[in-house]
């Protein structure tokens, strides 16, 4: 299962995704797998706890002061020498991406990994205009060849087997390649050794930025990151406005937790703070330093119910405890960021019609906000979504009907008993042993794989009056 | 396009219409980064076996090798162990007037091949491409280290003149050489150095980049499988050196 | 706590389909000394429609709770769930002052059954009404919501007669969701067979769990697959004698 195509309906995408055997395999190994080791890094961390209370006070904080904090940001990347581009919409980043890219001259681009670029379709845009983009995060690399998107936020490649990336390789090199991961690994360094070498430009996202000093922070392990911002003529950051943090002092408090959560690293291999183009003395360093902020979405959500999702350090920790995504993967979701934080993020770039099924495609059973790093209440917001679907009538004529009449009965006890009393009336063929196995139309849909329980005979309202008579023990 | 006037702009009327979710502030930062600072360092210059043992540990388990020798006269027999095991020969390093030393010729004496980096920048495009082709060509590399973190395992090394990013990138095999004034124990004392690099009046002596490296590239993108060496070096080598670099 | 007396919230699927886990509660609590009073006019917390954002129709509910449990000095609610609507999200969802009032004065009175056991009765040590391995689940809304993983434990644990093993990945959801099971009833069921076949791998006769919508989904899975398992509310489990 490689792309999703949104005009199937969400509960056949995710049904398809539940049949993909290799798919489950990989889903169950590597969720389980990072859940463990984010609980182990916890474990051996006891100041964990309250750093991340620390950690979402600090994202609030600068959300309350963030005309500040970007002011901040901005001079200080000027003044290093930077340049600073501002895009309101996915359509207007990318433009300002391809200006800097045909004033640079640039006919290959290395990019190390960034959601950011995933969100605004970056790469398309890019062959459309004739630059060659090339992703360089090994992970991003092999779904790239495979004409596929990110399928988790943090391991792109996640759904793929040893073997499937063995023949993308062998497709793309022209020769018989070994499904071995040391040997898959050490090609994909000698073909793109040669890429950030040759390459004129080069893009990334940007973990966070620090206002006080002007400094973009990636977070990485394989070393891309310190290639695209080194050895590229020009660079270019993209970065989610809500990224930017006020000092050093608060870096650390997210460095202290964010690979703990992602990876249950105490840090990445690398984190590289980027302060502005190549100084004078340097060897090396971009001649051009260009940050993109972008909105998209989510300067609307500063005062918007979706404002907590804002906190987000795009860690992946909540798609790895999530139960839904534990069962179906990252491309049945259908939009750039998959999971818990995914079906919000979606709502805020794409508003909410576009999570009319997806804010129903989970159970609130609040595992995400457990795991969260810096606690966003996601099952809350999931609810809101549900609230704004439902009152701005996005959500079916007949269910809001249902649910309406649901309400009614709910307020008028003698017709909710009298339900009680059809619906054991009617129930009576379909019972065998206190139980039901089948049941026809949408009731199906429970009955297929479970039992569901007869009404009971007499409910507990019907015993109360005999029981309230019973003498105590 | 949006100019910044009017991304502010928006910012502000968006900000305006609330007042956030709960009263939050920002971490306190060093109100005397300076003194701090030395505070640390007046600290680990008592502490620092424990931290130089805490860091060998989690550097160890980051996949890193640890060596350590009396004096820099040492460190050259170390260099080339560490290349005759992996039949290496070219290394390139960072100038000697950041290294703390000139280990050339004794690296060559034993049979390195030391490509020399630049005490600055390259002074054409021709000599840039020279030298990068020479940093990608070579096996090894060797660096100092401006802070070395107990608490992770963590190298932090600035660019700058004669500091070329290459040098701890490029080369398969990466050598960092440290005393016992690098060395410092948490993230939390990290970020007190941070803020003093950045003060105000603080000179701008340094390159543009400041990188951590928590041992050797690593990747597990394929099944889950771990490999190192993706694009950065695939090990990473540290000499500890007992006698003060900069004596 | 001598004598206290306390109201049931019989919640709408204990009412309808789990009665007897409504009778064993009352009779547990008098045993205990407790007069137990019962609201009549009881229909549903609200939590379905609260859920699926029907917010409106969940506030005249919740307002309908609110004011019949306006007298009650404690109120017990056998399922996790309910507990947690009505203590953590009843005084938001009511907008009129006065009854704004009274939903704060409700959630502080209110506990989920294991909870008033332990932490208000300081009772931890019963009789079992059956003997062998009893296994437990944490329902979410009660782990996550109430922060509850203890009270019921210290009951199971000190349940003569009964050996308690812990369920391996006790805290991961069921797949019930409320209105979730039936919307993506195959992803539900998805998570539900994982969750039972740890259930059968522990070897237990008895599956406990606090929740009725939690047992509603594993009872039906559990009959489904003609286990030897019986998901059970711990209610059932308790007879009032003992230390």
């Amino acid at each position: 299962m490689s792309q999703a195509d949104l005009s199937v309906p969400f509960r056949q995408r995710a049904g398809s995704a539940m049949k993909d055997a290799f798919l489950q395999e990989a889903l169950t190994i590597a969720t389980t797998k990072f859940i463990g080791l984010r609980r182990e890094a916890f474990g051996d961390f006891p100041e964990g706890e309250k750093l991340r209370d620390v950690a979402r006070e600090i994202k609030e904080a600068t959300l309350q002061h963030l005309d500040r904090y970007l002011e901040q940001l901005i001079d200080n990347v000027e003044r290093l020498g930077g340049k600073v581009h501002f895009a309101s919409t996915a359509a207007e980043a990318r433009g300002v991406i391809l200006e800097i890219a045909r004033q640079a001259g640039a006919r290959m681009a290395v990019k190390s990994k960034s959601m950011a670029t995933e969100e605004i379709h970056l790469n398309e845009a890019l062959e459309q205009a004739g630059i060659t983009p090339v992703e360089t995060d090994l992970g991003e690399y092999i779904i790239q060849l495979a004409h596929e998107r990110p399928s988790h936020i943090i391991a792109p490649a996640i759904h793929k087997t040893k073997g499937q990336v063995a023949d993308l390789f062998a497709k793309e090199l022209r020769r018989t390649v070994a499904a071995d991961p040391e040997v898959l690994t050490k090609i994909a360094r000698g073909e793109l050794r040669e890429k950030f070498l040759q390459a004129d430009l080069g893009i990334t996202g940007a973990n966070f930025a620090i206002a006080d000093t002007g400094t973009i922070v990636l977070v990485t392990n394989e070393g891309n990151g310190r290639m695209v911002t080194s050895l590229p003529r020009v660079h270019v950051a993209v970065m989610g406005v809500e990224k930017v943090v006020p000092s050093m002092t608060d870096l650390m408090v997210f460095l202290a937790i964010l690979a703990k959560s992602a990876t249950g690293q105490k840090l990445s291999v690398y984190t590289t703070f980027v302060q502005g183009p190549r100084r004078a003395g340097e060897l090396e360093g971009p001649e051009e330093l260009h940050l993109v902020l972008l909105d998209n979405g989510r300067i609307n959500q500063l005062a918007g119910p979706l404002r907590e999702a804002l906190y987000c350090l795009r860690c992946g920790a909540c798609l790895n405890v999530c139960p839904v995504y534990r069962q179906i993967g990252g491309h049945a979701y259908g939009h750039t960021y998959p999971g818990p934080i995914g079906i919000l993020l979606t709502a805020m770039l794409s508003g909410p019609a576009s999570v009319k099924e997806l804010a129903h495609a989970s159970s609130l059973c609040g595992a995400c906000a457990e795991a969260c790093p810096v606690r966003i209440d996601i099952p809350r917001m999931l609810i809101e979504l549900r609230r704004e679907v439902d009152e701005t009538k996005i959500a079916p004529r007949t269910e809001r009907a249902v649910f309406k009449a649901f309400g009614r009965l709910l307020t008028r006890p003698v017709l909710y008993r009298l339900a009680a009393r059809i619906a054991r009336l009617l129930q009576r063929p379909f019972v065998r042993d206190g139980a039901i196995r089948s049941l026809p139309l949408f009731f199906g849909d429970w009955t297929r794989t479970r039992d569901l329980p007869a009404v009971a005979p007499r409910t507990f309202h019907e015993r109360w009056k005999e029981l309230a008579r019973e003498a105590p023990p | 396009m949006t100019t910044r006037e009017e991304f502010m702009a928006r910012i502000r009327a968006e900000m305006g219409k609330t007042r956030g979710l709960f009263p939050a502030t920002p971490a306190t930062r060093p109100e005397y980064p300076r003194e701090e600072a030395e505070a640390i360092r007046a600290q680990l210059a008592e502490r620092w076996p424990e931290a130089l043992e805490r860091f060998r540990h989690e550097f160890e388990k980051v996949g890193g090798v640890f060596h350590r020798v009396p004096t820099l006269t040492e460190v050259p027999e170390v260099v080339t162990g560490i290349a005759r095991a992996r039949e290496a020969r070219r290394l390139v390093s960072w100038h000697p007037s950041q290294l703390g030393a000139d280990l050339g010729q004794a690296l060559a004496a034993r049979g390195l091949t030391p490509l020399p980096m630049p005490p600055g920048e390259a002074t054409n495009p021709t000599e840039r491409a020279r030298l990068r082709q020479l940093a990608a060509s070579a096996e090894l590399g060797l660096t100092g280290v401006d802070l070395a973190i107990a608490e992770t395992g963590t190298l932090v090394l600035r660019s700058g003149a004669g500091r070329p990013r290459s040098t701890s990138l490029l080369p398969a095999y990466h050598i960092a050489v440290f005393d016992r004034t690098a060395l410092v124990e948490s993230l939390a004392q990290v970020g007190v150095f941070l803020e003093l690099w950045h003060a105000d009046g603080a000179t701008e002596d340094r390159g543009a980049v400041i990188s951590f490296i928590t041992g050797p590239s690593r990747t597990a993108d394929i099944e889950l499988t771990l490999t190192r060496g993706v694009h950065g070096p695939k090990e990473v080598h540290v000499i500890f050196v007992e006698r003060e670099i900069r004596g | 706590m001598t004598a206290p007396r306390v109201a049931l919230m019989v919640t709408c699927l204990g009412d309808v389909f789990f009665p007897e886990v409504g009778v064993s509660i009352v009779r547990l609590l008098r045993r205990l000394g407790a007069t137990v009073e019962f609201p009549p006019g009881q229909t549903c917390c609200g939590l379905p429609l609260f859920n699926s954002g029907y917010h409106t129709e969940a506030r005249a509910v919740a307002a309908r709770t609110v004011a019949l449990f306006r007298d009650a000095d404690n109120v017990i609610v056998p399922s996790g769930s309910c507990a947690w609507m009505v203590k953590h999200e009843y005084p938001g969802l009511m907008q009129d002052p006065a009854l704004k009032k009274d939903a704060l004065r409700l959630a502080g009175r209110t506990y989920e059954l294991s909870q008033f056991l332990v932490k208000v009765l300081g009772r931890r040590g019963f009789r079992a009404t059956v003997g062998g391995r009893v296994t437990y689940h944490d329902s979410c809304h009660l782990l996550r919501g109430l922060h509850e993983a203890e009270s019921p434990r210290e009951i199971l644990r000190n349940l003569e007669g009964v050996e308690f093993v812990e369920l391996p990945g006790a805290d991961e959801c069921c797949g019930f969701g409320g209105s979730f099971a039936v919307r993506l009833p195959e992803v539900s069921s998805q998570i539900l067979a994982k969750k039972l076949e740890n259930v059968e791998a522990t070897g237990a006769a008895c599956l406990v769990a606090c929740d009725a919508g939690c047992l509603m989904q594993m009872g039906g899975g559990l009959r489904r697959r003609r286990s030897r398992v019986r998901a059970v509310h711990l209610a059932e489990l308790l007879d009032g004698g003992g230390a």
